[in-house]
């Protein structure tokens, strides 16, 4: 969910209004935003950095918000600001127009080399804006919240903002080899040829991140004017030339980006939120692109769509019973301007600034938090069915119950666990077992699923050795297995793991306690293992040898027992003898 | 040992009636020790002796205690140090040194001061170097004297002691008593039982007091007693259980049956587990896929779609669950194919995240997850359900926040009031299936699926006080815990939870007294509205007040009122016989001047004031209106401040925002209590009004945020407390009062 950092005086003026904090809070929640810090910079720069690097810092109030993933149009104050006063009715949302060019077009020429890169670009040009400091750095902050937010860190698209004076023309979008691009970019003195760069944002704190979305690519792209001037080399930076400033009147808008959808978007927004400061207020001027089809498409699309909602649909999906011009209301409270139509249908109009409505579901969801979800009123579904339990998690239940009345305490481990703690620690090797591999752990403690509860345990026995032995821990949970019957290669197994750790090692005991579960089953010891249980030595490099025995049912080994090999014992950091018992629970089903 | 000794006391108690631990252990040349050892032993045999502990306190001397008593005081052997002919410092210092010295360099030094200032020697600088002489002849060393009563016991008190304190038993014969010692049993034994012994035994009594020896036994981890709670709720709730025994999934099933498009940011090697081995899934049920790739990169079902290049290798991506809407979303497909019928599903079960780790979140985390299958359902239903659900676990107080999340629309954050916490907590999420995630399967277009899901943790760790979770799941968690966890009551606030601290509830109870009351209030004003419009909006009110304490708020409210209204008022005032005393004429006219219109029923307004003997809290009546009377000045000011609402429009009191109508209330509440609780003086109060009106955001009212808001509080307290307050900000605040 991102957060955008609002200075609270500049947003109540815009707003017109001021609010206590509560007030704003409640404001937030309603509108389904969250007012999730109070701060200033001041006090940001204190909690990082300490109290001298605070000093005259500002302390004008900052508001923090989280806004949800999907609304776009939010990330900024002048879109905030526009969204909370259509939703407290104090204004109605702005018509946005398209308009040609009073000359010739700009046009953005799209050259097929950029298909193997970065195969979309898109543009628009805001005529005749006026920025001062605030809007300037709103303008600056939207692109780099769209950026991280539905540009995917720039890998899906990237924005470019250019002061359109400065460069001449048609621009061309193409790909090059990395060393025949060079211009001077964004706040450097000097020029640099792109391989340069790459090696100069290698340590920049913010680029770096960006380089690898290109730095393998034989070509990068690049976005130049009919002089060669280059304007940006997208993903990563714009060239010093065409940088925009507080004076800048003309801006040309450029997203070049490997989703054509996610760039018309970006495009939309970054125009809808900034139009405002145009002279001709809400217009947005035409570019063309060329694809390297030769085909040329208009740019931005800024569609508005027409949908016709049931009113009737909508009051029984929200669950209230509300009139058509009731329910008007409400969406154009939602920046989703609706009027009546015939057969109980509203009209509703969706602006470009909300591509998060994709379904009439979204214009469900838009009433419902004009309503307010907490005035509808609360129903229960007439659904009627019968319960039951999973039989596995039943049996599961009944058997944890049977353990612990043994005076077995239960353990609760994790499913993750080192490569190490399944194989050498149990002196097997990795090869022999058939472990699920994470691909992308970020530590050594999530690289594989665990496929016996064996380790939990044993780590727990470590972490509690001050208490008075003996230690009897127990756990019945799920290992997971690979498994090539199943359409995901892999299966959870319930399995039951006891452990018993003491001055003598107690085998007799954890035998018990297998008698005393097969008994509560109603499985009859069966030396000849065909019908009941029976137990089979056995040779298993984890156990103490001639210490170990299968479990043997219905004439399939479904676990095994032993004392714990000494050099198992001491890979857990136990120096005591153990004895454990791990018994697949799925066959007493 | 004890035993023979016992017997020897035994018979000394015989003899003497009486015995004192100390003197036997003087008289035997005994160690003390020994004998209270006796004593104790003794005393285990019942009623055989009574001993009665005392302490006494003994007086010891230190080393240096030692030392005075023996050579003298410090002072002393200065003063004997110093020959007739005097000495210096650095000689008297010199014997100091000597080994063996009876006194040492410290000791000296304390002496000189000491001898000097009981004036036993001088100094003597008419022959150059200044020496030491004796002043007086003789010296008396007290200190030394009552030291040495001390060491021989007798009780002379200085701070050269130490104190010891030495117990002591006193003893006689007890109820049973006898010379000859018996050896009780401690215990039944089966000998005794056979043998029939334990007839003329004596038992040793069991200490009561002591803690039993620990049960050996077996616990349940406290989350899995959690668990079983929840899962006992959706049982009792209808709730079918899901089978989520699969930790592997595909992306398929985890995200793009879900309608999560491949790009989303969840679907990151940073947020998510993928597998290396086995790394991907096949079997995808291939018309399926083929909808849901359509759905997301074109739409269809009503759905624009996210419009991109939807690949199949993404969604064969195998992964470890995010969450359990993997399995609802196998399960509703399931029941999609198999002819829909209505289901409620559940589950809880292990999710995994690739997040960064910190004191409450895990790799893995146990969610809980409801789901409602049927056709019709509304948001008004799942806002049911939740209330339910949440009762049960005894959440009461819910409301939900609108939220995103990709597969649910609409989605509500699901928040409930954390009484110790004293805030809103997220405690869940919730909302309806997308139907481009529900029509893929296959079900019916009229079926809604209602959605809720929460971690087990955190209720856990809230329900029994933890903050780091490592301390409630995985190895390292202390087992001692799980054995000391009590049972798991959801429903019964208890233990460890963190409380609601008292004074909240009082607050509580206050708010709720308020909001009664003024929901009377509304009823009243609504009625009298209704009353004023039916009859031309005419109102006669009578007001009863005592000279004694003149409602002056009363008063001036009555005066904005009638100045507000260009219609005729009429106010007549009389006075009551049980006055003792006439009122004086600035009490019988104090409304006179804007009197208008004496007929009384064409006037809109008609007040009738009678000054009467019923002490401070003044009563108005509506005429006609069968409701009993509205007693003390805070009720009235509301009665009046409603009229000038309900005649002017103007915002002034209910006219306000709930909040801001309880800030007025909670100050003429606070004037109210004043009153009642005996602070006649108002310092309190006025306090209060300073601070508010001084407070940095310069306000210019007492009620809201700055600037703040005029309004029936301000009236009414500056009317009355006005004179109380003198810094500067609460003059102009009454200067503004004034000019209402």
């Amino acid at each position: 969910m991102p957060t955008i950092s609002i200075n609270r005086d500049l947003l109540f003026n815009a707003l017109g209004k001021s609010y206590s904090e509560e007030e704003f809070d409640e404001l937030c929640f309603k509108f389904g935003i969250e007012l999730d810090e109070v701060t200033s910079d001041k006090l940001i720069i204190l909690k990082e950095q300490g109290t001298e690097r605070s000093v005259g810092a500002s302390e004008e109030i900052i508001y923090k918000i989280d806004i949800p993933a999907n609304r776009y149009d939010l990330l900024c104050l002048e879109g905030l600001v526009q969204g909370l006063q259509v939703f407290l009715g104090e204004t109605e949302f702005p018509p946005f127009k398209l308009i040609p060019s009073q000359k010739v077009p700009q046009r953005l020429i799209v050259k097929s080399s950029t298909s193997s890169i970065r195969p979309y670009a898109v543009a628009a040009v805001l005529r005749n804006i006026c920025f001062d400091q605030h809007t300037f750095n709103s303008f600056i902050d939207l692109q780099d919240k769209l950026h991280q937010n539905l540009c995917r860190k720039r890998s899906l698209v990237a924005i470019g903002t250019h002061d359109l004076d400065t460069v001449q023309g048609p621009f061309y979008y193409e790909a090059l080899p990395p060393d025949s691009i060079k211009f001077q970019p964004l706040n450097q003195t000097k020029e640099f040829t792109a391989s340069q760069l790459m090696d100069l944002y290698a340590t920049d704190s913010h680029l770096r991140h960006y380089l690898p979305i290109i730095k393998d690519s034989p070509v990068y792209p690049v976005i130049k004017d009919s002089n060669g001037v280059v304007l940006s080399m997208p993903p990563i930076i714009n060239g010093e030339h065409s940088k925009i400033t507080l004076n800048t009147k003309n801006v040309f808008i450029e997203c070049t980006a490997t989703d054509l959808t996610k760039a018309s978007i970006v495009l939309d927004t970054l125009v809808c939120m900034f139009s405002r400061y145009c002279q001709d207020q809400f217009t947005v001027e035409i570019c063309e692109i060329e694809t390297p089809q030769g085909g040329i498409k208009n740019y931005p699309i800024l569609k508005t769509r027409q949908e016709k909602i049931d009113v009737n649909k909508i009051n029984k999906m929200v669950g209230i019973n509300e009139e058509a011009d009731k329910v008007a209301d409400l969406l154009t409270r939602m920046c989703l301007t609706a009027t009546v139509a015939e057969n109980g249908c509203l009209s509703v109009t969706i602006p470009p600034t909300r591509h998060d409505i994709i379904h009439a579901c979204d214009v469900y969801e838009d009433v419902a938090i004009a309503f307010g979800y907490n005035n509808i009123e609360k129903t229960l579904p007439s659904t009627n069915t019968i319960a039951s339990q999973f039989p596995l998690n039943k049996l599961t239940d009944q058997l944890r119950e049977q353990l612990a009345q043994a005076g077995f305490t239960e353990a609760l481990t994790f499913s993750l666990c080192s490569k190490e703690d399944i194989s050498d620690k149990l002196r097997k090797p990795l090869s022999s077992i058939p472990a699920v591999h994470v691909s992308n752990p970020k530590t050594l403690e999530f690289q594989v699923a665990r496929s016996t509860l064996l380790p939990g345990l044993l780590k727990t026995i470590a972490a509690n050795r001050k208490l008075p032995l003996p230690l009897k821990f127990f756990e019945v949970s799920d290992v997971v297995l690979k498994d090539n019957q199943r359409d995901v290669g892999a299966r959870n197994c319930r399995k039951l793991c006891i452990v018993y750790y003491n001055k003598s090692p107690g085998f007799e005991l954890v035998h018990g306690l297998l008698d005393r579960l097969m008994q509560l089953l109603e499985i009859p010891l069966d030396p000849t293992g065909t019908t009941g249980y029976s137990l089979k030595s056995c040779d298993d490099a984890t156990f103490f040898p001639g210490r170990c025995a299968h479990v043997v049912f219905e004439g399939v080994t479904v676990g095994v027992l032993g004392v714990l090999h000494p050099e198992v014992v001491t890979s857990f950091d136990l120096n005591l003898p153990c004895s454990a018992l791990e018994l697949n629970v799925e066959p007493f089903l | 040992m004890a035993i023979a000794h016992g017997e020897k006391l035994l018979k000394y108690l015989e003899e003497n009636g009486k015995a004192n631990s100390l003197k036997l252990s003087e008289l035997w040349n005994e160690d003390h020790q020994k004998i209270v050892g006796t004593v104790k032993s003794l005393l285990c045999l019942g009623d055989v002796i009574e001993a009665e502990l005392h302490s006494t306190v003994k007086w010891d001397l230190t080393e240096e205690g030692k030392q005075v008593a023996a050579h003298g005081s410090h002072e002393a052997q200065i003063y004997n140090a110093i020959p007739p002919s005097g000495s210096t410092q650095p000689e008297i210092m010199a014997q100091a040194s000597i080994p063996n010295a009876s006194f040492t360099k410290d000791m000296a030094k304390v002496g000189f001061s000491k001898a000097m200032s009981l004036g036993w020697i001088a100094v003597d600088k008419s022959s150059g170097a200044p020496k030491f002489i004796q002043k007086v002849s003789s010296i008396q060393d007290v200190v030394q004297e009552h030291l040495k009563d001390l060491a021989t016991g007798k009780n002379t008190l200085t701070n050269e002691l130490r104190t010891e304190v030495v117990k002591s038993y006193e003893m006689k014969p007890g109820s049973s008593f006898s010379t000859s010692v018996t050896k009780q049993e401690t215990d039944l034994t089966p000998e005794m039982i056979a043998s029939g012994s334990w007839k003329t035994k004596e038992f040793k009594a069991y200490n009561l007091n002591a803690l039993g020896t620990p049960v050996p036994r077996g616990h349940l981890h406290p989350l899995m007693k959690v668990r079983a709670e929840f899962r006992q709720i959706f049982l009792e709730m209808g709730f079918t259980e899901m089978p989520t025994n699969n930790y592997v999934e595909s992306s398929f099933w985890n995200f793009d049956a879900l309608f999560q498009p491949q790009q989303h940011p969840a679907r990151d090697a940073h947020d998510t587990f993928f597998l290396a081995d086995p790394a991907t899934a096949s079997d995808i049920p291939t018309d399926y896929m083929e909808r849901v790739k359509n759905v997301h990169s074109h739409g269809g079902y009503g759905s624009q779609g996210y419009g991109y290049d939807w690949k199949v290798e993404e969604a064969q991506k195998n992964l470890l669950r995010t969450h359990t809407t993997a399995v609802s979303a196998r399960m509703l497909y399931a029941l999609a194919q198999g002819g829909f019928k209505p289901a409620k599903y559940f589950s809880i079960d292990r999710v995994f995240r690739n997040e960064t780790l910190d004191a409450t979140h895990l790799a893995e985390f146990h969610q809980i997850e409801g789901v409602i299958a049927d056709y019709g359902l509304t948001l008004g239903n799942l806002i049911g359900v939740l209330y339910e659900f949440f009762r049960k676990l005894g959440i009461e107080k819910l409301r939900f926040k609108p939220a995103y999340n990709p597969y649910t629309e609409p989605s509500m954050e699901i928040f409930s009031y954390h009484p110790g916490l004293k805030k809103w907590v997220e405690i869940g999420n919730s909302g309806i299936f997308r139907p481009e995630m529900l029509l893929p399967m296959g079900l019916p277009e009229d079926v809604s699926v209602l959605a809720w899901g929460l971690s087990l943790e955190r209720p856990t760790m809230i329900k029994y006080g933890y903050d780091n979770i490592r301390d409630l799941v995985g190895p390292k968690v202390n087992m001692q815990m799980v054995a000391d966890n009590p049972l798991c009551r959801l429903d019964k606030h208890r233990g460890t939870e963190i409380k609601e601290p008292e004074y909240l509830q009082e607050l509580d109870i206050r708010m709720d007294s308020i909001m009664t009351r003024l929901r009377g209030i509304e009823n009243e004003v609504n009625k009298l509205k209704k009353q004023g419009k039916g009859s031309q909006e005419k109102l006669t009110l009578v007001i009863e007040a005592d000279p004694n304490y003149p409602p002056l708020s009363v008063q001036t409210l009555i005066r904005i009122l009638m100045a507000s209204r260009n219609v005729p008022v009429s106010v007549t005032i009389h006075q009551h016989s049980s006055l003792k005393k006439a009122c004086s004429t600035d009490l019988m006219q104090w409304a006179k001047s804007t009197t208008s219109n004496l007929n009384r029923i064409d006037n809109l307004f008609n007040l009738t004031w009678i000054w009467k003997s019923i002490g401070p809290r003044p009563a108005a009546k509506v005429v006609n209106h069968c409701n009993g009377d509205i007693c003390g000045e805070a009720a009235v000011a509301r009665l009046l401040a409603r009229l000038l609402e309900s005649w002017t429009d103007c915002a002034f009191y209910e006219n306000y925002d709930l909040n801001t109508t309880a800030e007025i209330d909670d100050w003429l509440d606070m004037w109210e209590s004043c009153i009642q609780s005996g602070d006649p003086t108002f310092v309190v109060l006025a306090n209060r009004i300073n601070n508010r009106l001084n407070s940095s955001d310069g306000r210019k009212w007492l009620i809201g945020s700055f600037p703040g808001t005029k309004s029936l509080a301000d009236v009414f307290l500056s009317t009355l407390l006005g004179h109380k307050l003198n810094s500067d900000r609460a003059k102009e605040w009454l200067s503004r009062c004034n000019s209402f």
